[in-house]
């Protein structure tokens, strides 16, 4: 397109209290590009002004007013490139003239004077006008078999009620389980945990109802005694090969090879051909994870609903409680079976269990820790199993010892329902042991809340084994990704398919792959359906993105995509490996092949490029850099004592959220820096850094989220991998003579606001400790 | 506190506790708020947390042999505060209408008094003897009962002589007090142990001169309802507790006086209304009648607090011993002689109930109460 550009500052908000519009227009108009000033920009005649010029053929803008977190609904003209310089938040309401005087008309006269505050809004409204200069105006990608098909894993209650909720909308769903009947776990039940108001009693299961419904869909295809071989492609094409449950065949997924194979006998690492070598010898008999079944099913978005296992009480842990030793010692999942074959009654001889005892934790008084996962969900089983000796035997006991008992949201009603049956009795407190006693069993409880030491005789001792998600044992998904078939980082979440589970729940680390119900964390059924909810709410919108060429999550309707320049890749596959959503696959040379609909458009690719040779329409390595060199960089030929300059790579997820709040409650900080928004630390690439250093800045620090076991990185791995770089950096900065304090990248949350201006302070006071960037000048 | 408690929960007495008014036990979740809130609870074993939980375990033992709930004087800060609504002010109400019915011999009598539908026959019983006692002694020649005396001035007496009460209510007083001798005998003995498992007292035995020395101190406090003044919740119920309490004492004493007058001095009545005494049985009666009202209405208005017929048996015979009395005073001075002998009757029946009943009812906190405050002034307990 041919650019026909245009600045606009507007002067409300204070901007034309603070700062010299005037003077800012002189920016633009050195350029030779035309500058407006407004009043008040967002308002009826300033945007009649943006039309007007947008119709007369203006199609490239800078707007120099707020920030473009706000108005950006007011601000948005399609068809051309809108680039918001935030002179609001940024400028003058983060450095009020309070703290930041204005120079005056006589020290005006002395050209060795500076207003700092006026020179960042010249250099913010420069940088908006070489990124405008930059950037293109993306073009949507296209998938080119889109499926609106609905793939969903599991017929347990969170896979039918997802199916259902995606059929009643429209959609074809195919249900894939791999027993011979709908159902699952809650068709396994006597009764179930409520589901709707008002939620204080048992119900009769509510499966059966859930199992009509699906059938009666005729939108709903179910395929029992099936399970996936492998999911191929991209989201909106994904080809799924599906197969009978233990079956071989040539498109089963091919895995990676494990590390211990990566080494030869002596336990050096062996060269690439070699591990390729490998490689193909481990998955023999399967095809390449490129190559596409002819004859798989298209579908364009996965629910994944396979649900959980009882988990088995192993090992030495459990031996204080009897189990395996005493045959009336049993699990939550054992007592369900009995529950639901009749009434209740012990293993061992078939007599009716009268008192029955129910252990929550193992850990003695030494660890208040529950079973393995176990949850509210395992409290709540407690209490409606507790319920079915009550409705067994009229004098019947039950008892709940527990370190936990969780009953979150309304399942509160659940337990104050049960609380009031009068044979229930519940304590916190460790039990200490099970004992064979006559014909029956004696538990021992400390530090209960009677008071004392507690014996309470038991015919049945049931333990409050925990949910395990299938995903722990298997991938289940089978994704024909170089990254491997499963989710890359279950390992932290104790096998839970999860990503970021505070932000975006149904998001796995897979787009096009949404998780529901007890694989994600341990759910009750009343969960379990509402989960079921948003994960097929979730496979909608990424087909109704993947159609129009944007991005699903969490960058939401971006049309961009990584565009590479292949000519000049070297397959050194680090694009490949630290995708954090496994959105590259390689050939066998090495050479990446991009999924785009697989992106979630974090540029994490483009950071890790050491060839620079990835980049987005609207977001680049040249865009960004570019920026970095309008900076303006005084030196000792401008000013006897000229400012410093210090760059800030800002994660615009977290970090430039901060700081537009700290600029909202006036929370100033240095002058000198200047900030450079981006999509995520990972998108970070050294070469910014490198550029910045040697035009003279003094240093260079990035603001991005936690990283770690608890990451809140929108995108995963950023903040982690930029971590790494940063590492390397400082070593070239050492060859170069600068010291490695000049770089450095500080971790800000969303509510973080108020810290924000004292880190960027601290930063600025320590590189004014270090003294100039020696380059400087130069 | 080594040895393990072997629990076996008593589902009865769960049920027990909810029929007289602590049916929201089971709704607590061990918070100890209440004992956080509770103004009179001791700082080493605070009441009512243990109690809740040992109520709604079912645990009998615990708490029928507890001096604790006997400490607690319902102000209601806990049951205002209590996040559950499990109300443990009721529920200790309730524990203690539990303890009085498991003390008193014969039980069967103390559930009678607990129902509401057995309340006919209660009244039945002193009207029985009354009637069968009078005729037996007429059959004789003894002339205590008169359906139809003649003359001016007549008085109560003249129809049923005080003679005639007096034989009746005397051993029933004593026989009352020998029911109170034989639970007391058995709480002491509970609270006791209780106290010394619990750590709660120091001391290994009960010395009767130093238990003696400790109910003096205790009764003013009693007196000055020093521990209803510390209630915020409640706290209204102070001024008319006090009423009814100073109002049963100014009646006992009137009643002892008439009594030494009648066979000491045999000073026959009616007495004249300038009597000094005859003032202070007008003020003990007028007492009654306030503090009885001002009772009902406090419970009446705490529409959060459980009110079971155990409560309201109490402030019932509370008003009727005041207006039958006061009613057959009024009817005497103004000439209306058979009905104030009737009302008189039915006054006599109450009185009767008064001393039979008391160790059966609610009223039997004369003495558990006052015995378990004595208990912890003894103990020293902090």
């Amino acid at each position: 397109m041919d650019k026909k550009y245009g600045v606009y500052i507007c002067e409300g908000c204070g901007i034309g209290e603070s700062l010299d519009v005037k003077a800012l227009c002189g920016v633009p108009e050195e350029e030779g590009v035309p500058v407006k000033s407004h009043p008040f920009l967002c308002g009826k005649a300033g945007v009649e002004l943006l039309k007007k010029d947008v119709a007369d053929g203006t199609n490239t803008l800078v707007l120099a007013a707020c920030s473009r977190r706000v108005n950006f609904d007011i601000f948005r003209f399609d068809g051309c490139i809108v680039d918001r310089v935030n002179l609001r938040e940024g400028v003058v309401w983060s450095h009020p003239r309070s703290d930041f005087p204005a120079l005056t008309e006589e020290e005006k006269q002395d050209e060795d004077n500076f207003d700092r505050v006026q020179m960042m809004a010249e250099d913010y409204i420069k940088m908006g006008m070489v990124r405008v200069e930059k950037i293109k105006l993306p073009e949507p990608y296209v998938v080119e078999n889109l499926s609106r098909k609905i793939l969903v894993l599991g017929g347990g209650i969170a896979g039918m009620s997802a199916a259902i909720d995606a059929a009643k909308t429209g959609y074809d769903v195919t249900i894939v389980e791999k027993t011979a009947a709908l159902g699952g776990y809650a068709a396994k039940v006597r009764k179930q945990t409520p589901v709707s108001a008002p939620y204080d009693a048992l119900i009769p299961p509510v499966v059966a109802a859930k199992i009509a419904e699906v059938e009666a869909l005729a939108n709903i295809t179910v395929k029992i005694e099936t399970e996936v071989a492998r999911i191929a492609g991209q989201p909106g094409e994904f080809t799924v090969t599906l197969k009978k449950p233990g079956e071989k065949i040539p498109f089963d997924v091919p895995f990676p090879l494990p590390d211990e194979m990566k080494v030869d006998d002596s336990g050096n690492e062996l060269d690439a051909e070699k591990q390729h070598e490998a490689y193909l010898a481990y998955n023999k008999g399967k095809n390449d994870i490129l190559k596409l079944d002819p004859d798989g099913e298209l579908f364009g978005a996965v629910i994944l609903a396979a649900g959980w296992r009882p988990d088995n009480l192993k090992g030495d842990g459990y031996a204080h409680l009897g189990y395996g030793a005493l045959p009336d010692v049993i699990t939550n999942h054992e007592f369900e079976e009995i529950a639901k074959a009749g009434k209740i009654i012990r293993p061992s001889d078939g007599k009716p269990a009268k008192s029955v005892v129910f252990v929550q934790s193992p850990g003695k008084d030494e660890s208040d820790s529950d079973f393995a996962y176990a949850g509210a969900v395992t409290s709540m089983v407690a209490l409606k199993q507790a319920k079915y000796v009550r409705e067994d035997y009229d004098d019947g006991k039950a008892f709940i010892f527990y370190q936990h008992m969780r009953t979150t949201g309304l399942s509160e009603l659940f337990y104050k329902g049960l609380q009031q049956d009068p044979g229930i009795f519940m304590t916190k407190g460790a039990v200490m042991g099970v004992a064979k006693n006559g014909n029956g069993m004696i538990v021992d409880a400390e530090n209960t809340l009677l008071g004392e030491k507690l014996q309470v005789k038991a015919d049945l001792v049931v333990l409050g084994a925990g949910m395990v998600p299938v995903t722990k044992d298997d991938p289940v998904i089978n994704l024909a990704y170089r990254q491997g078939p499963g989710f890359r980082d279950v390992g932290l979440f104790n096998g839970y398919v999860d990503s970021n589970f505070i932000c975006f729940p149904y998001e796995t680390q897979r787009t096009g792959i949404y998780a529901a119900g007890a694989i994600r964390r341990s759910m009750s059924m009343a969960e379990s359906m509402e989960d079921a909810t948003g994960a097929a709410l979730k496979a909608i919108q990424c087909l109704e993105s993947v159609n129009r060429g944007v991005s699903v999550h969490p960058r939401s309707g971006d049309m961009t995509f990584p565009d590479f320049f292949f000519q000049r890749c070297t397959q050194c596959k680090r694009c490949t490996e630290e995708c954090p959503f496994g959105a590259l696959d390689d050939d066998e040379k090495g050479t990446p092949k991009p999924s785009p609909t697989r992106c979630r458009r974090c540029g994490t690719c483009m950071g890790a490029c050491p060839e620079r040779i990835i980049g987005f329409a609207d977001y680049s390595i040249d865009s960004v850099g570019s920026m970095v060199k309008a900076v303006g960089v005084p030196s000792e030929d401008d000013y006897s004592e000229p400012p410093f300059r210090i760059l800030g790579l800002v994660c615009e997820n977290d970090a430039y959220p901060a700081l537009d709040m700290a600029g909202l409650n006036r929370l100033s900080y240095s002058a000198d820096v200047r900030l450079i928004p981006i999509r995520c630390l990972g998108s970070m690439n050294v070469i910014w850094i490198k550029d910045a250093l040697s035009q003279g800045m003094d240093g260079v620090f990035l603001l991005g989220c936690k990283h770690g076991d608890d990451y809140q990185c929108h995108f995963v791995k950023g903040s982690e991998l930029a971590e790494i770089r940063m590492k390397k950096i400082g070593e070239a900065l050492a060859s170069l003579a600068l010291e490695t304090e000049r770089v450095a990248q500080f971790e800000v949350a969303i509510d973080d606001y108020d810290k924000v201006p004292q880190i960027i302070n601290d930063f600025v006071e320590s590189i004014e400790a270090l003294g100039p960037n020696p380059f400087k000048g130069f | 506190m080594a040895d393990s408690y072997l629990v076996d929960p008593d589902v009865g007495f769960i049920n027990e506790v909810s029929r007289l008014g602590g049916a929201d036990v089971k709704k607590c979740y061990q918070c100890a708020t209440c004992s956080v809130a509770c103004p009179i609870s001791p700082d080493t074993k605070p009441f009512p947390r243990k109690e809740m939980i040992a109520a709604s375990w079912g645990l009998k033992d615990r708490l029928i042999g507890s001096g604790d709930v006997w400490l607690c004087h319902n102000c209601g800060n806990c049951s205002t505060l209590c996040p559950r609504g499990a109300q443990p002010g009721d529920v200790l109400a309730a524990v203690r209408a539990a303890a009085v019915i498991d003390y008193a011999t014969p039980k069967a009598l103390a559930r009678m008094v607990s129902d509401p539908k057995k309340l006919p026959i209660l009244l039945a019983i002193p009207a029985a003897i009354f009637l069968v006692v009078g005729l037996l002694l007429k059959m004789v020649g003894v002339d205590w009962l008169n359906f139809n005396p003649t003359g001016d001035d007549l008085w109560q007496a003249d129809y049923i002589h005080n003679y005639l009460v007096d034989i009746i209510m005397i051993p029933t007083f004593f026989g009352a007090v020998a029911v109170f001798a034989l639970g007391l005998k058995r709480f002491l003995a509970a609270i006791h142990s209780d106290a010394v498992k619990e750590g709660k007292t120091d001391k290994e035995k009960i010395d009767p001169a130093g238990f003696f020395q400790a109910l003096i101190r205790t009764v003013p406090t009693i007196l000055k309802h020093e521990k209803f003044n510390e209630c915020t919740e409640n706290r209204d119920r102070s001024t008319a507790h006090m009423m009814v309490l100073f109002g049963f004492i100014g009646l006992f004493i009137v009643t002892n006086a008439f009594f030494a007058a009648e066979w000491v001095f045999h000073i026959e009545g009616p007495y004249r209304q300038i009597n000094p005494v005859k003032w202070l049985g007008n003020l003990g009666g007028i007492l009654l009648i306030i503090g009885g009202f001002l009772l009902l209405k406090a419970r009446l208005a705490k529409k959060d607090q459980a009110s079971s017929y155990w409560d309201w048996y109490l402030i019932g015979l509370v008003l009727a011993l005041g207006i039958t009395g006061m009613l057959t005073q009024m009817l005497r001075l103004g000439g209306m002689y058979d009905l104030s002998a009737l009302v008189y009757f039915v006054h006599l029946l109450f009185i009767w109930g008064l001393f039979a009943y008391t160790p059966f009812s609610k009223l039997a906190h004369i003495v558990y109460r006052t015995t378990a405050m004595t208990y912890n002034e003894y103990s020293g307990r902090k």
